[in-house]
């Protein structure tokens, strides 16, 4: 059964998840272990200071392929607590704070196609998120999530790096990340692109979920294969293998992501996740952010910038 | 910690004496470049109801520019315009929805964003310094005229009416709005979220978040450059234009803003010029300068003061 919306797509029934959804991971991590990761690690005088030295980081992942990430390391004895930041939908992923960089190693992961990583492939947004969306072999995500494990895979090989304490912060692609990478001990997550998309896109006309109801206006003889490449990218279906700590952010009820919506994925989780409902306040979002991690590795008080205090 | 009134501030920027005679020659070298504009439609992001066209421009220093120009299918003429700019590092608006609210609508990528940094690309974070130290080159100069040049090319289009553009951002978005409605005369309306841009070197001292964190990143490295960078940011803080403007504005900001803190944003609306001009500041918001709720209030603002007509769904 399909249903009609007013922006004339149709919905989908919520997805199980593939037959082979296992084995579709299974391969895309075997190929990437399959790769050395090859660090390189360049010194970034401009980004560095009294409290963090900072790198240009230029890794390894499937294709193969070279992304980028910005690393910082705190200044003092080790080993610490690492961010790995997948950052959100975009061509720009910042630096870790100047207050996250006292205290955490920070990764801000630049993936494939985010500037920094835009060779040969540079992304376009809108774009992206339907690259080679028809084939879950060719989708441009496959790739993606195999560069936020490589991520992982670099912060839990540095010695600075308490490897007990590596915690993944973002979108959707954090919580694949910690569920494809058991040792990550703690994520923070917002779902915001792959969550039961068939059946949530076509409710909005908001970009960038906008781009799956372009791509099956464009392509309605590809869309129903659009539909079963996503299951293998639906949180739902990856949240069983989390073990982090997680805190998961919904939206609030009028939002596409609400809490109502959401449910199916907290009890997907094998231990519930906490959920924290957005405040709609940058500030108010932030502090709990910075509050949950440093309760998770035994700081007490987060470092707040002046106008959080 | 911040200060405890953040409405009694102030700033520290100066206006240089040559201040207008410096913007003045650049646009006097923009208005000889022709706009050049080309509308090629998007099927792809086309709708039933909105038709989106790639729109490309040519500005300063023969930098080719891009945007996203959507249009109301069923459309009255003529139609009010709304400009959308970009944050400093968010992807330029494609703005479908709010065509079907009866606006041609426009959506910017100045230089440096993607598809428009072929030929001009300091990346993020580096536009904020790029050049800084010379205000002939500062990459914000050809930036600014980038983001004028959208006015001029909406008030030439025929199924604009030129007497009701409006204009709206926020962050550098908000920036690129003030700069806007003190610029074009033809801006009739405008909405500025917290601003960016405006009092740079008060910025700097109040906040480590970036983007501004990268003027200080690179006063740390090159720290007897300050006098320099001092000099270059007052011919580009928005706190030196907004004097100009005359159209009715609406300012929000959040008082717990790290990234643009709140001590600008009360500045910076103090100095605009327009009689008719509001402010919103929101406790217990930061940067997203409660823009979940004000979002209404600054639609029904542009309703009010651009008279949409309704379209044909």
């Amino acid at each position: 059964m399909t249903t009609t919306t007013t922006s004339g797509t149709t919905t989908s029934p919520a997805q199980t998840a593939p037959a082979d959804f296992a084995e579709y991971w299974a391969a895309a991590m075997d190929e990437l272990a399959a790769l050395p990761i090859a660090a390189e690690l360049t010194y970034n005088a401009l980004r560095s200071n009294e409290q963090a030295t900072v790198y240009d980081l230029r890794l390894t992942s499937i294709g193969p392929y070279r992304i980028f990430a910005f690393l910082s390391i705190p200044t003092g004895s080790g080993p610490f607590p690492a961010l790995v930041q997948t950052g959100g939908y975009g061509s720009v992923v910042h630096l870790g704070s100047f207050e996250e960089k006292q205290r955490y190693v920070t990764l801000a992961l630049r993936h494939r196609g985010r500037r920094l990583a835009d060779q040969p492939f540079a992304a376009a947004y809108p774009g992206l998120l339907t690259t080679g969306i028809a084939d879950p072999m060719t989708y441009i995500y496959r790739g993606i999530v195999a560069d936020c494990c490589r991520a992982v895979d670099f912060v839990l090989s540095r010695a600075e790096v308490a490897a007990d304490k590596v915690a993944v912060v973002g979108d959707d692609l954090a919580l694949l990340t910690a569920a494809l990478r058991p040792q990550v001990d703690a994520l923070y997550t917002t779902p915001a692109l792959f969550y039961d998309a068939a059946q949530i896109a076509p409710r909005t006309s908001a970009y960038p979920l906008e781009e799956f109801n372009d791509f099956a206006r464009a392509e309605p003889d590809q869309a129903a294969a659009m539909g079963q490449t996503l299951a293998y990218f639906n949180p739902r279906f990856h949240a069983p293998q989390v073990q982090a700590e997680t805190m998961l952010v919904t939206g609030s009820a009028p939002d596409l992501f609400s809490p109502a919506v959401l449910a199916p994925l907290v009890a997907a989780f094998p231990k519930p996740p906490t959920t924290y409902e957005t405040a709609h306040s940058s500030y108010k979002d932030g502090v709990n952010q910075a509050t949950w991690l440093a309760n998770r590795y035994g700081f007490g008080a987060p470092i707040l910038p002046p106008h959080w205090q | 910690m911040p200060p405890s009134n953040p409405a009694a501030y102030g700033t520290a920027v100066t206006k240089p004496h040559d201040f207008d005679a410096f913007w003045a020659d650049i646009l006097a070298q923009a208005a000889t470049i022709p706009l050049n504009a080309t509308f090629t439609p998007a099927p792809m992001r086309s709708t039933p109801q909105v038709e989106v066209f790639e729109v490309h421009y040519d500005s300063l220093d023969g930098v080719r520019i891009a945007g996203w120009y959507c249009l109301p299918r069923h459309r009255p003429a003529p139609l009010p315009a709304m400009v959308f700019y970009p944050g400093y590092i968010s992807e330029p608006t494609l703005p479908k929805a709010y065509a079907q609210r009866g606006y041609a609508c426009f959506g910017v990528a100045p230089r440096g964003k993607l598809r428009s940094n072929g030929q001009y690309n300091p990346g993020y974070p580096g536009l904020l310094t790029h050049n800084i130290t010379d205000r002939f080159t500062y990459g914000y100069r050809g930036f600014y005229v980038d983001a004028w040049r959208v006015i001029d090319i909406l008030a030439n289009r025929p199924e604009v009416d030129a007497t009701r553009i409006g204009v709206q951002g926020g962050s550098q978005g908000g920036a690129l709005t003030l700069l806007a409605a003190a610029m074009c005369p033809q801006v009739a309306a405008g909405s500025a979220g917290a601003p960016y841009l405006a009092g740079m070197i008060d910025a700097i001292q109040l906040t480590h978040s970036y983007p501004y964190e990268e003027i200080n990143e690179y006063l740390h490295l090159h720290p007897q450059a300050r006098d320099a960078v001092t000099e270059t940011l007052a011919y580009y803080d928005v706190h030196n234009f907004v004097d100009r403007i005359r159209c009715p504005m609406i300012v929000n900001i959040g008082l717990n803003d790290d990234v643009c803190p709140p001590e600008t944003g009360y500045a910076v609306f103090e100095r605009i010029g327009s009689a008719d001009k509001q402010l919103y500041a929101y406790a217990g918001h930061g940067h997203d300068s409660n823009s979940y709720v004000h979002g209404a209030i600054v639609n029904r603002f542009f309703d009010e003061r651009l008279a949409p007509q309704p379209v044909a769904a």
